[in-house]
């Protein structure tokens, strides 16, 4: 019997030795359904990165063979006004239009996030704008911005037409015009993931605070912010990377114009590479553009980490 | 039980496989591919004649090209844009197509010079049809090399557009000398007409390049227009300069939202009669109601130094071949047909007409309007084709930031053509 126990005891213990030996060795399967994901990634992801790191350092025309030189471009970008006036409007790009969609979206949220008649038709019309292709909307605002615009327009009805403008095509206010269809789009977009995050703040925290008899804004201030810091990450990213990559809504509607005066580094890049054929110097550009989205992004979400810990 | 669908180990296999095989032979950057396509089979055009009446004229075309011939052809539409971003990528690829719709002279002679072009010569000498071609067709599709490297099938012209009914309403006539136009636009002026459409906004900055090419062709010359496009001379130099001050002559009479509206708006301004006159190719009548068809005429950019021969733009559209075909009799064949005064029939039947044809022999829509524009490229001592096509598709964008900028602020002069240089250098410079 004790015999039995001790031999059903070493076979046993065997027996989860193997089992463990068997469970750390990953199976075939296992592993081609991570390789195959990441050939394809290498393929279609990392091998063209590297190749526009590769072309930034060249003086390529997309039909000769490309000619390294180097730095060369990055030099240029040193004495390049246009470039100076696209990074310029890009920073003035992520503050208002990041900052206006962040502010103005957790406004909405913080408005429509009680559950009353009525506000599912708000909270929808402030998100629609979203399902539109950006290129569309660009449309209907090219339309509205017109010198006979409905803008225009409604300015001279009410007596304002002293403001009367060629929006787009004045480069004082082509900037700000095309920022304007922009936020309209993002609002509503910040707003969804504000709401999300307001949803998910455990009612007791401000009923603790009542009690405590916080005001209005001590509650905001010390309950609400807090609690979305995971939805502020999120929102930073979504925001700059949007920012960054914003290119549709300025191309449709002034192409970086009149004369670069709406020019963000998305769309000179491309007029440098598709246009103007210098890949190596829109390669370049590409290549600041993301060096600043990933530096935005990366500092913040160490910071981030770190706070958590 | 995932482990044993043999299938779908191949599968996973085979997607590992490709994806290596990727990985060791892409290579964006490579300008030669071996892959072979088969020589067969109809005969691949690109087109980026995308709207619609001239996307049906190019499906007739081909359709009769399949009925007639030894060999057939299918069409291949892309939008203008993508097509033009496209175009070198097309080039440079192992298995391209085999067909461009596409421009002569110098825009084709950058291609030619990188070996990317197939050399037409034996179409050009076996053809009858494209002896028959005036010389100076003969020597826009000649490469800077010597080679044929172009079939041109059709051209159209620029002029000063104007409604007749208008011009009679408003008791002016056409001008012949910048004086006589500066002295109609005055006129307009007083009737509280702007005198002269501009649709330099939207995405159609391009337009304003027009007259630019016109005053450099009628003060500088053609031949000297041509060098300052091909980096021979400088847009700083007093020349040039001499453009724009003939240029800011007629400034006060451009309509002030010129910038701000695309050509379509502008030229819906001019039907309206809310602009006296435009310059423009046309094109424009593409989009025109055909009850105004008729109402529209134009005058030839008027003279201003009369010592400087006439020269007219009358940029001419058709095709080239890449070398890199796998189909070279067929596409050989295919484009002899298209320089025939059938073929050019059949495709100026089915779009909006105003185009003319290359062929000598071949009709046009006959109208009274087509006529006239065809005596003007005829009697033209020069012809230049349009500022992008006599320079290149990377000079046209900082044409229209400059362009754009002293229609603004005119008197920033010095700084917008010190600026243009700088970029038109970077573009030659490359």
């Amino acid at each position: 019997m004790a015999v039995l126990t001790a031999t059903g005891d070493r076979s046993g213990s065997r027996d989860a030795s193997r089992a463990r030996r068997r469970a750390t060795r990953v199976p075939p399967v296992v592993l081609a359904f991570v390789l195959v994901p990441l050939l394809a990634e290498a393929f279609w992801v990392f091998w063209p990165a590297l190749q526009g790191f590769y072309l930034s350092l060249t003086s390529w025309d997309g039909v000769s063979a490309p000619r390294f030189i180097g730095l060369g471009n990055f030099q240029e970008m040193l004495h390049d006004a246009v470039f100076r006036t696209a990074l310029l409007d890009t920073v003035l790009w992520l503050v208002l239009f990041g900052g206006l969609s962040a502010v103005l979206g957790l406004g909405a949220a913080l408005l429509l996030q009680q559950e009353r008649r009525g506000v599912g038709f708000y909270r929808a019309a402030l998100f629609l704008p979203v399902v539109f292709s950006l290129v569309a909307t660009a449309l209907v605002w090219q339309a509205l911005y017109q010198p006979d615009g409905v803008i225009n327009q409604i300015l001279g009805g009410v007596g304002l037409g002293g403001l009367r403008h060629a929006w787009l095509a004045d480069r004082s206010t082509a900037l700000y015009a095309v920022i304007v269809p922009a936020l309209w789009r993002q609002i509503g977009y910040v707003m969804v993931l504000y709401v999300a995050g307001l949803k998910g703040i455990d009612p007791v925290l401000y009923e603790a605070a009542k009690v405590d008899g916080a005001t209005r804004w001590q509650q905001f201030r010390n309950v609400t912010l807090p609690q979305l810091r995971s939805v502020n990450a999120v929102v930073l990213s979504v925001i700059v990377i949007d920012s960054l990559r914003s290119f549709d809504v300025v191309w449709s509607l002034t192409r970086g114009g009149p004369y670069h005066s709406s020019e963000l580094l998305s769309t000179y890049m491309y007029s440098t590479a598709f246009q103007s054929l210098r890949l190596g110097y829109g390669s370049a550009l590409a290549v600041v553009i993301f060096v600043l989205a990933f530096g935005v992004i990366a500092s913040y979400l160490v910071r981030a980490f770190k706070e958590a810990d | 039980m995932i482990t044993s669908d043999p299938s779908r180990r191949r599968f996973l296999a085979g997607l590992g496989a490709l994806g290596t095989a990727g990985l060791m032979s892409g290579c964006v950057t490579s300008t030669s591919s071996s892959g072979k396509g088969s020589s067969g089979g109809a005969v691949t055009l690109q087109s980026n004649l995308s709207a619609p009446q001239a996307k049906t004229a190019m499906e007739k075309l081909v359709a009769a090209y399949g009925r007639s011939g030894k060999h057939t052809a299918s069409l291949n539409t892309v939008a203008a844009e993508t097509f033009r971003t496209q175009l070198p990528t097309y080039l440079t690829s192992g298995n391209p197509p085999d067909v461009y719709t596409w421009y002569p002279g110098s825009v084709a002679d950058a291609y030619a010079s990188k070996n990317l072009l197939l050399d037409l010569g034996d179409v050009w000498r076996h053809s009858p049809d494209l002896a028959k071609y005036s010389d100076a067709l003969k020597k826009l599709c000649t490469s800077r090399a010597g080679k044929k490297v172009f079939v041109p099938t059709s051209y159209y012209w620029w002029g000063m557009f104007y409604r007749k009914s208008n011009f009679a309403k408003w008791g002016v006539k056409e001008p012949k000398t910048w004086d006589d136009f500066l002295g109609v636009c005055d006129t307009l002026k007083s009737k509280g007409v702007a005198p002269i459409g501009n649709g330099m906004g939207g995405n159609t900055a391009w337009i304003g390049s027009g007259w630019f090419d016109y005053l450099d062709i009628r003060i500088n010359g053609a031949a000297y227009h041509r060098d300052l496009l091909a980096g021979r001379h400088r847009f700083d130099d007093p020349e040039v300069r001499k453009v724009f001050d003939r240029w800011k002559e007629a400034l006060p009479y451009f309509d002030p939202d010129g910038t701000a509206i695309p050509f379509q708006d502008a030229t819906t301004k001019l039907l309206q009669g809310k602009t006296g006159m435009m310059l423009i190719g046309t094109f424009f009548a593409d989009s025109a109601p055909k009850d105004a068809l008729d109402d529209i005429d134009f005058f030839r950019f008027p003279v201003i130094d009369p010592k400087v021969p006439l020269a007219e733009e009358a940029p001419t559209d058709g095709y080239f071949a890449s070398a890199h075909t796998h189909r070279r009799a067929p596409v050989e064949d295919f484009l002899a047909y298209l320089a025939t005064a059938e073929a050019q029939e059949i495709y100026l039947k089915n779009s909006s007409g105003t185009a003319l044809p290359t062929h000598p022999d071949a009709a046009d829509s006959g109208t009274a309007l087509v006529k006239k524009g065809r005596k003007l490229v005829e009697g033209a001592a020069d012809v230049t084709q349009f500022f992008n096509r006599d320079s290149s598709d990377a000079l046209q964008p900082s044409a229209d930031n400059a362009l754009t900028k002293f229609l603004d602020e005119p008197r920033q002069l010095s700084s917008v053509l010190t600026a243009w240089q700088r970029d038109a250098e970077k573009i030659w410079g490359k």
